[in-house]
């Protein structure tokens, strides 16, 4: 199973080289099961000694055929796809194919299914750095802040097991507001979180941050001049790493992110320490969007109380013959958006993320194309790599965090 | 106690003196069933929690199964953990010709055991078709409490401790004769 | 959310590329949620090389749509979009592009490189062939598969749910009874769904596309 990239030549050597000897590249296969590429990546590198010379990412491996998939289901069922998709952040997901359903449908969020909404998101957003750090710092080699990490994300998976039911994979969000209210202990166990993981924080910060072999293995590895990023398509926090400060929860607020107070981190080395510092700083970002958030809770209904989107309320089953049919419609059929298209761009934790949803005025999506942020992020691993030790290579993917899901839909 | 006494005295006594018989099979299977060394073989979501279930709280290492190599040829299991595609079929099974007899597979969530709810062009519908499945997990995605108890399923089916239906004791798992 | 039903606003950076795009032949649509402007294939380089100069910075996405099943379409059967946003101004732009099946659509990889992997996906998924595009290969599926999944009459390809007595569950079927597309919810009427089987669905199509699709034809 060999590829060649097209247009493949070997490459001129500087002059020294090339005496009475012949040399030439070496062809390295990296994957799809390997350790460190996160998933079912395969690399073809070319090799010039130890340095790379050409790189070029071969995915495929996870193609689930989601867009097919979730052509076919109703758009209450895509929500049950759309968090399989990137397994890491999947609240990000299920929030943007909802904003996008909510805006073919004109659906009205109540502030509080908005609310909690976006403290799961960024609390996912923290479960998902937190896998980030573990697994990337674990790909150079260090072990134990794996165990930290995971110890905390586990505290983050047992919040959204009692809200959801599930530690993963939620499907929690409806097009319209959400499957049901958190329940009582939710904002006791949110508070204690945030009570408790600044000092986390510290202590990680303390394990690597300051750490001579961490700050020598990454400062100044897989640089992304801007140029390039932009060039490549880059989104998200590697993009900032590189200095631009594109972040669509302040470009262009979904969810009411506008109500919030958080600053945008933003680094311009656009090397792979700035990549993890950028991250690491916006774990505390998060948190102050989620204590915000939950200071602003209120008590009321989470869902829109539109028919047309909404199942009637339980009691009224029992009662009302016009809510039993509106309950069978909607189970059975689903709901009819009007023809047209909308996306709408949101930040996951690797990128912009959008739902261009085309709708024909059935019942299911004519067509689901997800801009997913891995997929265009990954383009820039040649950008990062090139000229580069091979052994810079894995930090480089791991500061891209590509999610294979999310790469191969 | 000498070996003249290994003879004399009959089992009860010995056993009263914390000597225990066995076949060499059984005392082999045992040894292995106690170092499961699964292959790093995480497709999707399933291997977060395959990851987590080596975490702190849950603690995989209890079970001898902690030691994820990343080099099939150096494991024992195989977790296939996530869906698993069409394209990644053929990988899947050169993995597992890599890995040395005996070898077992535990097929880890609904995606990998039955297609779950990928009922598409894409995914292989049971990864039994791939390689033989020793244990199936259900769940979307299981969890890791899940996971270890299908270890410890997998342990009972290499020590040669399960049963049918009709509670006949099953043989025991002859890997190297696949 | 939005609500509202009139067409999307022009920004100035926006209405600034309109002019020139239309200049290039482009016709201008406005919908509720996007700005839209449909360009004659052979004009998309010079487009986006256009709307990257005046300050669209960034290639979001790029994308194929098969109309062959949309209600009361007329015209070419593809689509390709161009998602464009600028960063500097918080405005996004959609350019389209309507090609039939076998005509070549100029690749934007020369002006763009972000675009290398989404137009290989688009060939992928759709089929349609980039001019110039410097590895144009398959990007998701096997090598092996044939055909090209998100087109519209590539079938889903599921597998029957089989209960006892050879009863099977085609779910093609079972999804159009759900949505009102057909008359069973099961695809199972009468007699049938006690286990006689009787002028149903062949229950083991000689290929799997083969019966799918029928069923695929009459959801939508």
């Amino acid at each position: 199973m060999t590829v060649k990239p097209a247009g493949y030549q070997a490459l001129t050597l500087s002059e020294e080289r090339t005496g009475d000897f012949e040399t030439k590249l070496m062809r390295i296969n990296v994957g799809p099961q390997h350790p460190s590429t996160h998933g079912v990546l395969r690399l073809v590198v070319d090799l010039d000694g130890e340095r790379i010379a050409r790189i070029s990412p071969v995915i495929g491996y996870l193609h689930t055929g989601f867009e097919k998939t979730m052509e076919h289901r109703t758009y209450q069922q895509v929500v049950t796809y759309s968090n399989r998709m990137d397994y890491v952040h999947s609240f990000g997901h299920d929030l943007a194919y909802v904003l996008s359903a909510e805006q073919l449908m004109g659906a009205r969020v109540p502030e509080r299914a908005q609310r909690i909404r976006v403290i799961l998101t960024e609390l996912n957003r923290i479960s998902s750095h937190l896998v980030f750090f573990g697994t990337g710092i674990l790909d150079m080699g260090a072990l134990t802040l794996f165990f930290y990490t995971m110890r905390e994300r586990e505290q983050l998976l047992d919040i959204f097991e009692s809200v959801t039911g599930v530690r993963m994979n939620f499907g929690y969000f409806r097009v319209g507001g959400l499957y049901q209210d958190v329940p009582e202990s939710f904002e006791h166990d949110v508070r204690a979180f945030i009570a408790s993981f600044p000092k986390m924080l510290d202590q990680y910060s303390a394990l690597f941050a300051k750490n001579d072999i961490f700050v020598n293995r990454t400062t100044g590895v897989g640089v992304i001049p801007i140029e390039r990023a932009l060039e490549d398509g880059l989104t998200g926090p590697s993009l900032r790493a590189s200095g631009v400060s594109l972040d669509f929860r302040k470009a262009q607020p979904y969810s009411g992110y506008e109500d919030y107070d958080f600053d945008v981190p933003v680094s311009t080395a656009g090397d792979a320490n700035a990549r993890f510092a950028v991250r690491f700083q916006e774990m505390r970002e998060s948190l102050k969007i989620v204590e915000q958030a939950l200071d602003r809770l209120e008590p009321g209904p989470v869902r829109d109380p539109d028919r047309r989107i909404s199942l009637p309320p339980r009691n009224e089953l029992e009662t009302s013959m016009e809510a039993v049919i509106f309950h069978f419609k909607l189970v059975t059929e689903g709901f009819h958006p009007p023809r047209g298209s909308a996306y709408v761009p949101t930040e996951s934790a690797r990128g912009e993320l959008g739902y261009y949803l085309v709708s024909d005025g059935g019942s299911m999506p004519y067509r689901v194309k997800v801009r997913v942020p891995s997929l265009m992020n990954l383009q820039s691993l040649e950008s990062a790599c090139v000229g580069g030790l091979f052994a810079d290579m894995v930090v480089n993917i791991a500061t891209m965090d590509p999610v294979m899901g999310d790469v191969d839909k | 106690m000498g070996l003249k006494d290994l003879f004399e005295k009959d089992v009860q006594e010995l056993e009263r003196d914390g000597i225990l018989f066995s076949t060499l099979g059984k005392l082999v299977a045992w040894g292995r069933s106690n170092s499961l060394w699964p292959a790093t073989f995480g497709l999707a979501c399933c291997a977060i929690e395959m990851m987590q279930s080596t975490n702190a709280r849950n603690d995989m290492a209890r079970l001898g199964s902690e030691v994820f190599r990343a080099s099939p040829r150096q494991a024992d299991v195989m977790i296939v953990a996530g869906r698993c595609s069409k394209k990644m079929a053929p990988v899947m099974r050169r993995v597992f010709d890599q890995m040395p007899d005996p070898k077992w597979v535990i097929s880890m969530g609904a995606c990998a055991s039955s297609g779950g709810m990928f009922n598409n062009y894409a995914i292989v519908q049971n990864v039994d078709s791939v390689v033989p499945v020793d244990v199936f997990v259900p769940g979307c995605p299981p969890r890791p409490e899940a996971l270890i108890y299908a270890v410890l399923q997998l342990q009972k089916k290499v020590r040669g401790e399960v049963f049918d239906q009709d509670g006949v004791e099953l043989p025991m798992v002859e890997g190297w004769t696949r | 959310m939005t609500t509202e039903t009139a067409a999307a606003p022009l920004g100035p950076l926006t209405e600034r590329v309109v002019e020139s795009l239309v200049g290039l032949g482009g016709r201008l649509e406005r919908e509720p949620f996007e700005v839209r402007v449909v360009l004659p294939a052979r004009a998309i380089v010079d487009a986006v090389r256009t709307a990257r100069e005046a300050g669209f910075d960034l290639l979001s996405d790029v994308f194929g749509i098969d109309w062959l099943r949309y209600p009361g379409h007329q015209g070419p059967r593809f689509s390709v979009g161009y998602n464009l946003y600028s960063i500097g101004h918080g405005e996004r732009l959609f350019l389209r592009v309507d090609v039939d099946d076998d005509e070549p659509v100029p690749s934007i990889t020369g002006v763009w490189k972000a675009a290398t992997f989404v137009e290989r996906e688009v060939y992928d998924m759709f089929g349609l062939r980039f001019s110039g595009h410097p590895d144009l290969r398959k990007i998701h599926t096997p090598e092996d598969l044939e055909g090209h999944p998100l087109r519209k009459d590539f079938p889903l390809g599921e597998t029957p749910t089989l209960f006892n007595d050879g009863r099977f569950l085609d779910p093609a079927a079972f999804r159009a009874g759900m949505i009102g597309a057909s008359g069973g919810l099961t695809g199972w009427v009468g007699g049938a769904r006690k286990g006689v089987v009787a002028e149903q669905v062949d229950p083991a199509p000689a290929t799997p596309c083969a019966g799918a699709t029928s069923a695929d034809e009459g959801e939508r």
